[in-house]
């Protein structure tokens, strides 16, 4: 991103802060996105990426609007890259309207070299993506994980939803309606017409889930 | 089935050649439907293979029934659905006839030629007019093309209206379906007036003027429609704002037309403007319903709109009020609203309905005081009114205007009935055989009017004076009223679940609420009020516990301040509403008001046989009741109305509402029923929103007619390109230079991607193959596209994305592509026209907080995780670390994403379906057999069944509802013992009799 891409500086070896801080390329200073990292600790230091946010975890940082003055610039970076880290990110900032190209080559350049594409749209999103990626660096993946222990209103709640055109309140007039799930599984359609919101197409949209055959061959 | 009429034969004429494919525009209610169906009729024959895409269920079995009518019944109309097992949809194709087939199943089957696409006699699209380069449509007329140059293609659509996509809508359509001939024919069309004109219907015009109230209310309303459209045309200057007028705001299409504006930019247009938008549409309907629903169930409307507009969905003041609210203009609506339905002032007279403002509180204490004082001695007022019903509140007049279409209605129906008998007494000594039937049809707008209706005609007291003929059942609605009003001042109190004003005519009993509302919006305003209920029933509590909770508490509900807070109004409605409760339990005797509603169900359900659900029970009606005398309430539909009157033959038909499609279907109906004296009654309120509305309808149609010839005369249709061999290109794409001297074979295939069955509810297959990319649907166990040998994508709309990092489902589909493939692919799609952001995220659900907030939570530190939690970018992150492999596509539009995916082929080999079938499927025996992905989805999400066993589970049972009817112990033995009992409890939790 800044102005003095060009002069290469001696290669450093990767060097491990405290391990507390993300470690931030002296390239990147002047960049809106460092005002933007909260919440988190900031060194510089000599690393190859633009940030490290974790031991095993560097970014690239591109901004679109640079990207299309100097293509090359992404580039000699990711050629400089290597295969230095476990996990490689290339967070772009899409802050020009004709994104569409740009996006897809940089596309195709990160598959051929294994790195990750982040896009974010303003800066503060840029840096918002930067201080979670440290702050996750040891953040087991719980929260985006199947979750079992729920209570029954819960579970009836997403098993009822996964059926298109069902809301929450759908499934609580359902429940008062009806209730068990096995009887929702019984109820006619006259009977589901009858409840408040409930139309045509998501009567046939339940009906469908429970009377439809599970395999059907097709 | 009546004759044809001759611009029905002229139509089919110019079209029914079936070496041309056309295009059809037909003006609504001319009889669209009966030629389709004649011309399908033409067609049948085994040698015949005739496909009918786009129709709709509906359409399908109704179009099926007419063809039935027209004596083709062997074997007649084949409707294909999900269900038929893919052998038996070949050899039905094989064996040719009229088939209407679902477009994602015919896409696919195409695609897997299953059936003979070159063997295709024709195929006829409905509701063309919403037909665009990404419907599955275009994609089906595409592959219909290439394979079958000699078939036909005829396109119908009756919604002029809607053709307006882009410069040329009309040249884009017949692009897409690769048409070169358009028929026009609107109303003013010459065959059409001819036919039409020679026999006029006798018409009576009834321009019905507003009472005085409701004028009020109207004018109001209309005031308000204009201050928010000008509030909105000065936050958004940007905005194309010719179409921006009151006119234009009755329609419902008003609200896209806005949206559309706006959608590129909606991320960043404020909450402001958001919510004037919604403020429009609100207002619209309020017009709507103050001409279709009784006071009462207006004025309950209201009442709902500003508890839910008082607070936010969270229990919070709202931030954004709606200004209409705010205005005087409102104020009135409020008012004279309420005082259609009664009026409260204390029983004594000695009080004059007093004014008091609620900030005034002291003043407020002393008369709720004074009432109570009086209430006491006041039981001995109740004997001066003999006819007052014992369950009205004290103090409370009711004023139960009635709308004044009912009587008008009901005079019609008299001299209706009138005219009949001297007919009858005129005719009697020639003929007996007269044409047509007894039968007073009475057409209105929607179901609800219709039940209304008939429940006022049923009750009808005829000797009452003008104004008050449905007293008897408007009291019952008042009573119905205030039982609602005592639930909603119960329910706060229990906290139970939400509760709609019921309607009579809605079915009541079998356990089950029967608490119809008829509109869906309705009841989340219900729901929303509940919430903000909670909030506010401190405050307000406090105001009623202080005076007299056995009186009602009168005097305030007729602050008529101007100033008055939105605070106060939902204070006097709490109040209100308490009161009433309190009202209703002594009334009850200790027998607990929730006896009432059995007895009001009683009463309902005996309407409830005429009224009923049309819809459903029409046919039953139809065979019951005797056709003489009878007065027949039914709802506008669409072309299936012409069967309706063709069976009943009425000669007296009265609109409630005026529908310039309808009016259509009587000269129509009249013109091919020649010798029949038809007198429609056409009532329309003078000078409402409805005449308007009515006349900018025409008027539009007119347009858009206009503009559709005109654009006819100056298209310039381009030549239908062959598509590309993509061989060529191909070869180029394979050769690779670092490959040395041809030691690998040139692959001569064309490129392909394997394509998840399920996928083909979205647009990419559609561009993909119109890329030149051969596409190939399968049964993917893991991801959705398969690029190359090595590359899997899971695509997911923004929508989807945040529903399954909440459900999970992500992670495991992540996990499952990490195993299975060396690159492993997200594909984040954002809509083509839609802002390329993801800030327009925390518009979809309010719960992703948007990126401007990050600064407040990172100074508390230790909260600034659990904010986390609910972000989607955060997720994101999480994501990509926990699988460093995994790579993220962002695309801004499915065109994008071919783009992309044609960038990935480039130089890697050709994927195998086979294999990619194979995957993650070893277990499963029936691997690659098309499965029903809801139910899949549903009993994923019931405890004991996971991913690992729903293989398993799915092989045993037929449908989900077997598994409900199971024994715990079929079920232990399909799930084992432990989680076989979590399901069958989780299934069965909440039934009485276990």
């Amino acid at each position: 991103m800044s102005s003095s891409a060009t002069n290469d500086p001696p290669v450093p070896p990767v060097v491990l802060g405290t391990g507390n801080n993300i470690l931030i390329n002296p390239l990147q200073r002047g960049n809106l996105v460092l005002d933007c990292i909260r919440n988190v600790g900031k060194e510089f230091g000599d690393i190859i990426a633009d940030y490290q946010v974790g031991r095993t975890t560097g970014v690239l940082f591109l901004s679109l609007k640079y990207h299309r003055l100097h293509p090359e610039y992404v580039h000699i970076r990711v050629e400089k890259l290597g295969h230095s880290y476990t996990l490689r990110i290339l967070l772009i900032l899409c802050d020009i309207t004709e994104h569409r190209d740009a996006i897809r080559e940089l596309t195709k350049v990160c598959l051929i070299n294994n790195i990750t594409v982040l896009v974010a749209f303003s800066f503060e999103e840029a840096g918002h993506y930067l201080s979670t990626l440290k702050q996750f660096e040891h953040k087991p993946p719980d929260m985006i994980k199947e979750r079992v222990d729920k209570d029954y209103n819960a579970i009836l709640r997403t098993a009822l939803t996964s059926i298109s055109k069902v809301n929450k309140t759908d499934v609580e007039t359902l429940r008062t309606s009806f209730g068990s799930f096995a009887n929702i599984a019984k109820a006619t359609p006259e009977q589901l017409r009858n409840l408040p919101g409930f139309g045509q197409i998501k009567v046939k949209n339940i009906k469908n889930t429970f009377e439809k055959p599970v395999r059907n061959n097709a | 089935m009546s004759a044809l009429l001759p611009y029905h034969k002229a139509i089919l004429e110019r079209i029914h050649d079936p070496a041309t494919s056309d295009l059809l525009v037909l003006a609504r209610g001319l009889g669209l439907r009966r030629i389709i169906c004649t011309l399908m009729k033409i067609y049948e024959s085994p040698q015949n293979l005739v496909l009918l895409v786009n129709a709709t269920p509906e359409e399908e079995s109704e179009i099926g029934e007419e063809l039935g009518l027209m004596g083709c019944r062997k074997p007649g109309l084949r409707v294909l659905g999900y269900e038929t097992v893919s052998k038996d949809r070949q050899d039905l194709y094989k064996k040719g006839g009229l088939v209407s087939v679902t477009s994602r199943i015919l896409v696919v089957d195409m695609l897997q030629s299953d059936i003979p696409t070159h063997l295709i006699t024709g195929i006829i699209v409905m509701h063309a007019e919403k037909v665009t380069a990404l419907v599955l449509e275009a994609f089906i007329v595409r592959l219909y093309r290439e394979k079958n140059k000699t078939g036909f293609l005829k396109a119908f659509t009756d919604q002029p209206e809607h053709i307006t996509s882009g410069l040329s809508p009309l040249k884009n359509i017949m692009k897409e379906l690769q048409l070169r001939k358009v028929h026009i024919y609107p109303r003013f069309q010459e065959d059409v007036k001819k036919s039409l004109e020679r026999r006029r219907a006798d018409v009576v015009e009834l321009s019905q003027p507003l009472t005085e109230s409701m004028a009020d209310i109207h004018h109001a309303i209309i005031q308000c429609m204009s201050t928010t459209l000008s509030e909105l045309k000065r936050s958004n200057t940007t905005l194309d704002l010719d179409d921006f007028n009151v006119d234009n705001a009755y329609f419902r299409s008003f609200d896209l037309v806005v949206r559309r504006q706006l959608d590129s930019v909606w991320h960043k247009v404020g909450p402001r403007t958001k919510q004037l938008v919604n403020d429009l549409g609100t207002l619209r309907r309020l017009l709507y319903y103050l001409l279709t629903y009784d006071p009462l169930h207006f004025h309950a409307y209201l009442e709902t709109l500003i508890a839910s507009n008082t607070t936010s969905a969270s229990g919070g003041t709202k931030q954004h009020q709606s200004p209409w609210l705010l205005t005087d203009a409102a104020h009135i609506i409020f008012q004279v609203a309420k005082r259609r339905c009664y009026t409260v002032d204390s029983t004594t007279k000695v009080q004059l309905p007093a004014v008091i403002d609620l900030a005034d509180d002291e003043a407020g204490w002393e008369a709720l005081d004074e009432i109570e004082n009086t209430a006491s001695t006041s039981t001995t007022k109740g004997k001066e009114k003999e006819t007052r019903p014992f369950w009205l509140p004290k103090g409370m007049d009711p004023v139960l205007e009635e709308l004044p279409k009912w009587n008008l209605l009901a005079e019609i129906l008299q001299e209706a009935e009138e005219e009949m008998l001297r007919q009858k007494a005129l005719r009697k000594p020639i003929t007996s055989v007269t044409p047509g039937t007894e039968t007073v049809l009475v057409m209105a707008s929607s179901t609800r009017t219709c039940s209304v209706l008939t429940e006022f005609l049923s009750s009808i007291d005829h000797d009452a004076p003008n104004g008050s003929k449905g007293r008897r059942m408007m009291l019952q609605k008042l009573r119905l009223y205030l039982w609602w009003k005592t639930k909603l001042a119960q329910r706060k109190q229990d906290g139970k679940s939400h509760f709609a004003l019921p309607v009579v005519g809605g079915r009541v009993g079998d356990g089950f609420e029967k608490l119809y509302y008829g509109n869906g919006d309705y009841v989340s305003e219900a729901l929303k009020k509940k919430d903000k209920e909670k909030a506010e029933r401190a405050k307000s509590r406090r105001r009623v516990r202080g005076g007299a909770p056995a009186a009602p508490a009168p005097s305030q509900r007729d602050s008529s301040s101007k100033n008055d807070s939105h605070d106060s109004v939902m204070g006097a409605i709490q109040t209100e509403a308490e009161s009433f409760a309190e009202f209703w339990e002594s009334q009850a005797g200790g027998q607990g008001s929730s006896e009432l509603p059995i007895e009001l169900a009683d009463d309902m359900i005996s309407l409830d046989f005429e009224s009923g659900a049309f819809e459903i029970d029409f046919d039953a009606h139809y065979g019951l009741l005797a056709p003489e005398q009878t007065v027949l309430v039914r709802a506008y539909s669409d072309d299936t109305d012409d069967r309706m009157l063709a069976e009943i033959r009425p000669k007296f038909i009265v609109m409630f509402e005026p529908n310039m499609e309808f009016i259509r279907r009587i000269e129509v109906y009249k013109s091919s029923n020649p010798g029949l004296a038809v007198r429609v009654y056409h009532m329309v309120y003078g000078g409402s929103c409805e005449e308007h509305k009515y006349l900018a309808g025409i008027r539009r149609e007119k347009e858009s007619f206009e503009r559709l010839i005109k654009e006819r005369g100056s298209m310039l249709l381009p030549l239908l390109e062959e598509r590309r061999d993509g061989a060529s290109d191909a070869v180029i794409k394979t050769i690779s230079t670092r490959i040395g001297g041809g030691r690998r074979e040139l692959n001569t295939q064309p490129s392909r991607v394997i394509v998840d069955m399920r996928e083909f509810r979205s647009t990419l297959p559609s561009l993909l193959h119109a890329s030149n990319l051969l596409v190939i649907p399968a049964t993917l166990t893991v991801g959705d596209y398969i690029i190359t040998p090595e590359i899997c994508v899971e695509r997911k709309s923004l929508s989807d994305l945040i529903s399954s990092f909440n459900s999970g489902r992500l992670y495991t589909q992540c996990e499952l592509m990490s195993v299975h493939y060396k690159t492993p692919m997200l594909l984040i799609e954002f809509e083509e026209d839609k802002a390329f952001t993801l800030d327009i995220v925390s518009d979809i659900k309010s719960y992703v907080k948007p990126t401007g907030k990050y600064p407040q939570k990172k100074k508390q530190g230790s909260t600034a995780d659990s904010d986390h939690t609910a972000m989607l970018q955060s997720k994101i992150c999480l994501l990509t670390l926990s699988f460093p492999r995994v790579r993220i596509i962002w695309s801004s539009s499915p065109y994008a994403t071919t783009e992309i995916f044609k960038d990935l082929k480039t130089n890697n080999p050709e994927p195998d379906p086979a294999k990619a079938i194979a995957v993650g499927a070893d277990d499963d025996t029936e691997a690659g057999a098309g499965i029903n992905a809801a139910a899949e989805e549903l009993l994923r999400c019931l405890p004991g069944i996971n991913a690992k066993n729903i293989k398993h589970v799915m092989n045993r049972i037929s449908t989900v509802r077997q598994l409900c009817e199971m024994d715990i112990f079929q079920v232990q033995d399909l799930l084992g013992v432990e989680p076989g009992k979590l399901c069958w409890e989780f299934m069965h939790r909440g039934e009485t009799n276990r």
